[in-house]
Parts: structure tokens; C-alpha cells; sequence
């Protein structure tokens, strides 16, 4: 049942598909030679595209820098160096983290009533309409909804308009280019991915496991921990990893959100790369980025493995 | 199946959360449809009026019609490859059975997985060494921009029409093939429409993700050679008025009428 979440988009790439209705088959098998020419030119494409840069940038990364030219070919992890021992890009590293551990934790404590609505609703055209709404947003592109805050967020936007019109507080609050600020926009891009995935699962658990539980005795909310919790747990870790994952790597809405002065990892490996032209330190922060993004991802997998079992 | 009763004050708190929470999701849309129709030209609210000349005006400015322009190009062109490359590996790795088909798999779905500012840095840094090994530019040109753009769709056009075909019965084609069609045929005449919705939700799918990317392309644009998004956060680093929510507003126009029509066709939460 959880295939047909984000799955694919979180990492681990499945062929099966949970929407199918039809039986299994059997699969021809061997790849036969006609069969190969037709999976090999897009693989070369992304091996020859994707894989192959970012290997050159690992090694890259190990390269020295030389101010005014490119770069030497060296073997050396100064570069590493440097950014852990700098505690302005330690701090930089620090603060992606929390705004995208808080952003992921948001979006579980909202995702987890809107998904349960959702998968209960009985209402189709109501259910299709908010999956719509749902859906259309995530693919919008984040300048387009980054604006959207930058209107409502504004000291002369709207909360502050609403909020001064009811008397609330007399001179407008700054909201926009904070912490604050880019959280609330992080979540609001990364709620949609929250909400399907968390929604498929809840799809393929049937409401007699409540019934039973509240009939006999439990109060919802235990039932809610008891019973639903350790059942949804695949679809809330692959949500909460995506969600972090794509806050790790946010670049509109801290650019745009955050202003010049809230830094965060991926507006800074664009500067060192295209301003600084210091291609080195650039891929290294990359890798760094992708190294503590992973690391995480699996301890919360291992933690909640040890808990409820394989997810 | 009857209805789980729930005492009605926490069935309220959660149908509140729950509308909070999609609420927070289409409050920038919202915001952005409203600002572009303002009259004042500095975002006040109230505003004073409304008016559409903000869309004129968003019309009349260069760099968006030429922003729109090249999005529209490089959609185009990253949407036939990614379905060329796609569509014929999606065959294979949904009906066959061999060594290395997960590999394949996994190499096809990569770039869903490497986030976008790292796998931008890394194309772009590969095309500058192209460049300076063989003398011909990569970086900025428009060729460039469209292999990268191929690699951001590809794994959209795979997953849609993998999807499609894994739930598809083949006794038809059985059919088909032992009344004597050749296998070409077969594939024009039968298979072809039936995976047709994967390949038209592939295209559109393509055509967005290509259309909306921002953080692969930042690092492969030129001077003179920018997409729209790329366009619309430059501007708004600098202001924020109804030109550029205009501008918004029919970027959402043409993305929303996409996936609308291409729900007809593909439920679009089977994307997912």
C-alpha cells in the first residue's frame, strides 16, 4: 500500500503498482537484444548526464582552490576542512537543519488530521476537489508560492492589514525575512507530499480496525496511538523523510522568504559555485549536504525500525 | 460500513485541522490570483480598486515574454525527448524479467533523487570542463538547458507509464499476435492506446516539472537566456507588486489548464 505513495519520489524506486487491479503476470524473461536498445539510450542519457558530473564533482571536491583560476588538481580534504571549522558555515549547516526538522515536524502535525480527513471522506467529488487542490500547488513552482507568502507575509501584507485593522497590534510586526517566515513557506510547499502519502496508507487501512478498537472502550485517541499509529508508520516516514529531504535543499523559498540575511545550504553552494567561482568548497558543501541529509534519513528509519518493526 | 462515532467536539477539532492544513497550502495561490486584479500599484490591503492592466503590463515587459518563451521551448523540446527515452525503456522494464532491470530502474529514477541544487552544480561544472576540453559551449546554450531538463523529466515519463502498463491485462496483444499480427503492428494498433493515458500524463508531468524547475536550470542559463522562473525570482528578490503576481497568475494559468486536461485523461493522484 505504500507503493502508491511517494515512494519513488523519496528514493526507493518500485516497478509494482498498488493501484493496479489486474492479476500479476508473469514477466518475459531475459532482455532479448531488441528489447535492450530500448532501455539503454535513456540510461546512457542519465549516466552520461547525472552520474557521471557528479562523480567529477566528488572528486572535485577534494581539488585545491587557487584564487583567479580555476581550480588544482590536488587530493586533499581542506575543503571539508574548512567548512567544518568555519563557524559561519557551521552555523549556516545548523540552521538548515532546524528550519527543516521544525518545517517536517509541522507538516506531520498538520499532515496527519488533513490525511485521516481525506482518506475518510465519503464525498467523491468534495475528495477529488481537495486532491486537486492539493496537487495542482505542488506543481506550481516554488517562485510562484514563495510570492503568495511574500504578499501575505509582508509588513504592509496581509496579517499585518487584518491584524492592525482589528486592533491587534498598532505598528505592523516583521514576519517576512525570518526563521518564522521561511518556515511557514517551507511547510507550505511540502504539506501536499505530507498529506498523499500519509493518505494512501490511511486508504489502505480499513475502519473496522477503529470500530473495533472504540467499541471496545478506547478513547480516539488512544486508539489513534495504539492501533492507526503503528500501522501508518511506513507512510509517515517516507513522508517525513521526503519532506526533509526537500527542505534540506530548499532554494526559493529561503532566498526569497529568508532575505540576504537568513542563510541556508543550497543559496550558499550557488554562490561559491557561480559568484565565488570556488568550484571545491561548492562541492563539497554538496556532498555534505547529501551526506547529512542521508545520515539522518537512515537513523530516523534504524530508530523507527527498533520501535514498530520493518517499515 | 457504519460510521465510526466520534464525539462531535473532536470530530470538529478535526475537520478544522484538516481544512486548516489545506488552507495553508493554497493560501499563497490565493493571494497571488487576488494581488495581480489590485489597482494601487504598491500592495496595500485593502486595495483601492481593481483593474486588469497589471496583465498588459506583464505582457508588455521583455524579459517575462522572453522568460515565458524559452520555458515553453525548453518544455517542448525536454517533453519529446524525455517521452522518446522513456517510453521505449518503460516498456522493457515493465514486462521483462532480467539481470540488472532494478539497476536500470534505479539509474532511470535518479534524478528524481538527487536534489536539484547539487545535481545542477554538477552538470554545470561537467559542461564548463566539456567546454574547455572541446571548445564547444554547453553551459548557457540552449542545448545544454534542454539535455538538463530531459534528465529532471525522464523519470516522470518512466514511473507514469510503467504505472500504466503494470496494471494492464496483456491477453489483448496475445491476441493480437497469434492472429498473425507482426509485433510492430501489434504495439501501433493495441498497446500504443491502451497506454495511451501514461504517455499523455507522462508528457504533461514532462512538460511541468521542466516548465516550473528553478534550482537545475539557475545554474545553466545565459545572459539573455533566462526561463521564466528563473525571471520571476529575480524580480521578486528586488520587489514585490501586481506585475510580477500578474506574471504568477498566468504561469499558474498555464500549468493549472495542463494538469487539468490531462485528468481526464490520468487521475493525477495515481502520479504520486
Amino acid at each position: 500500500m505504500v507503493e502508491q505513495g511517494v515512494q519513488g519520489l523519496a528514493g526507493s524506486a518500485r516497478l509494482s503498482d498498488g493501484h493496479s487491479r489486474a492479476p500479476a503476470r508473469p514477466r518475459l524473461r531475459g532482455p532479448g537484444s531488441e528489447s535492450l536498445a530500448l532501455v539503454v539510450p535513456g540510461t546512457i542519457v542519465v549516466i552520461v548526464g547525472l552520474i557521471l558530473p557528479l562523480a567529477l564533482m566528488a572528486r572535485y571536491s577534494l581539488n585545491r582552490w587557487v584564487p583567479g583560476e580555476l581550480m588544482q588538481a590536488a587530493f586533499t580534504w581542506e575543503n571539508y576542512a574548512r567548512f567544518f571549522s568555519d563557524a559561519f558555515y557551521v552555523g549556516v549547516l545548523w540552521r538548515t537543519l532546524g528550519i527543516s526538522l521544525a518545517s517536517t515536524g509541522v507538516c506531520l502535525l498538520l499532515g496527519l488530521p488533513a490525511a485521516y480527513y481525506l482518506s475518510r471522506l465519503r464525498n467523491h467529488h468534495l475528495k477529488t476537489a481537495i486532491i486537486l487542490a492539493l496537487v495542482i500547488p505542488l506543481l506550481m513552482g516554488n517562485a510562484v508560492r514563495a510570492a503568495g507568502w511574500m504578499v501575505l507575509l509582508a509588513d504592509r501584507g496581509l496579517f499585518n492589514s487584518i491584524m492592525m485593522f482589528l486592533g491587534v497590534y498598532a505598528d505592523p510586526v516583521r514576519i517576512l525575512y525570518t526563521g518564522s517566515a521561511v518556515a511557514i513557506g517551507l511547510v507550505a510547499v511540502l504539506l501536499p507530499f505530507m498529506i498523499i502519502c500519509l493518505q494512501s496508507v490511511f486508504d489502505g487501512i480499513s475502519e473496522a480496525y477503529e470500530e473495533a478498537a472504540l467499541s471496545l472502550g478506547a478513547r480516539p485517541l488512544t486508539m489513534f496511538r495504539r492501533v492507526l499509529l503503528p500501522m501508518i508508520m511506513p507512510g509517515i516516514f517516507s513522508g517525513s523523510a521526503l519532506c526533509f529531504v526537500l527542505a534540506m535543499n530548499a532554494y526559493a523559498t529561503p532566498v526569497l522568504i529568508g532575505g540576504p540575511s537568513f542563510q541556508m545550504m543550497a543559496p550558499k553552494i550557488y554562490e561559491q559555485a557561480i559568484k565565488v567561482f570556488n568550484w571545491p568548497f561548492a562541492a563539497s558543501m554538496a556532498f555534505v549536504l547529501m551526506a547529512v541529509t542521508l545520515a539522518l534519513t537512515i537513523l530516523a528509519s534504524v530508530a523507527l525500525q527498533r520501535r514498530y518493526g520493518k517499515l | 460500513m457504519t460510521a465510526i462515532r466520534i464525539a462531535a467536539p473532536r470530530r470538529l477539532a478535526l475537520v478544522a485541522g484538516a481544512y486548516f492544513a489545506y488552507a495553508v497550502v493554497l493560501a499563497p495561490l490565493l493571494a497571488i490570483l487576488w494581488v495581480s486584479f489590485f489597482e494601487n500599484k504598491i500592495i496595500g490591503f485593502p486595495p483601492s480598486g481593481y483593474t486588469l492592466h497589471w496583465f498588459a503590463n506583464a505582457l508588455a515587459f521583455d524579459r517575462f515574454e522572453r522568460g515565458f518563451v524559452m520555458s515553453a521551448q525548453v518544455g517542448l523540446a525536454a517533453t519529446a525527448f524525455s517521452l522518446l527515452l522513456g517510453v521505449p525503456a518503460a516498456l522493457v522494464l515493465a514486462r521483462r524479467e532480467f539481470f540488472g532491470r532494478e539497476a536500470l530502474h534505479a539509474v532511470l529514477m535518479s534524478p528524481m533523487v538527487v536534489p536539484g541544487i547539487v545535481g545542477g552544480a554538477a552538470i554545470y561544472m561537467f559542461f564548463i570542463e566539456v567546454e574547455i576540453a572541446t571548445d564547444v559551449p554547453f553551459a548557457g546554450t540552449m542545448f545544454g538547458l534542454i539535455l538538463a531538463h530531459t534528465l529532471i523529466a525522464l523519470p516522470w515519463t518512466v514511473r507514469l507509464v510503467t504505472s500504466t502498463l503494470v496494471g494492464m491485462d496483456r491477453q489483448l496483444e496475445e491476441a493480437a499476435m497469434s492472429l498473425g499480427a507482426p509485433p510492430l503492428r501489434t504495439f501501433w494498433r493495441i498497446t500504443l492506446p491502451m497506454i495511451r493515458p501514461g504517455i499523455v500524463a507522462g508528457a504533461v508531468f514532462s512538460f511541468v516539472v521542466s516548465f516550473v524547475d528553478l534550482e537545475k536550470s539557475l545554474f545553466l542559463v545565459g545572459p539573455g537566456r533566462t526561463t521564466l522562473p528563473i525571471e520571476m525570482v529575480n524580480y521578486l528578490e528586488w520587489n514585490i507588486d501586481p506585475t510580477i503576481a500578474a506574471v504568477a497568475t498566468m504561469q499558474t494559468a498555464v500549468v493549472a489548464l495542463a494538469l487539468l486536461v490531462s485528468d481526464r485523461f490520468f487521475k493525477l493522484t495515481r502520479a504520486f
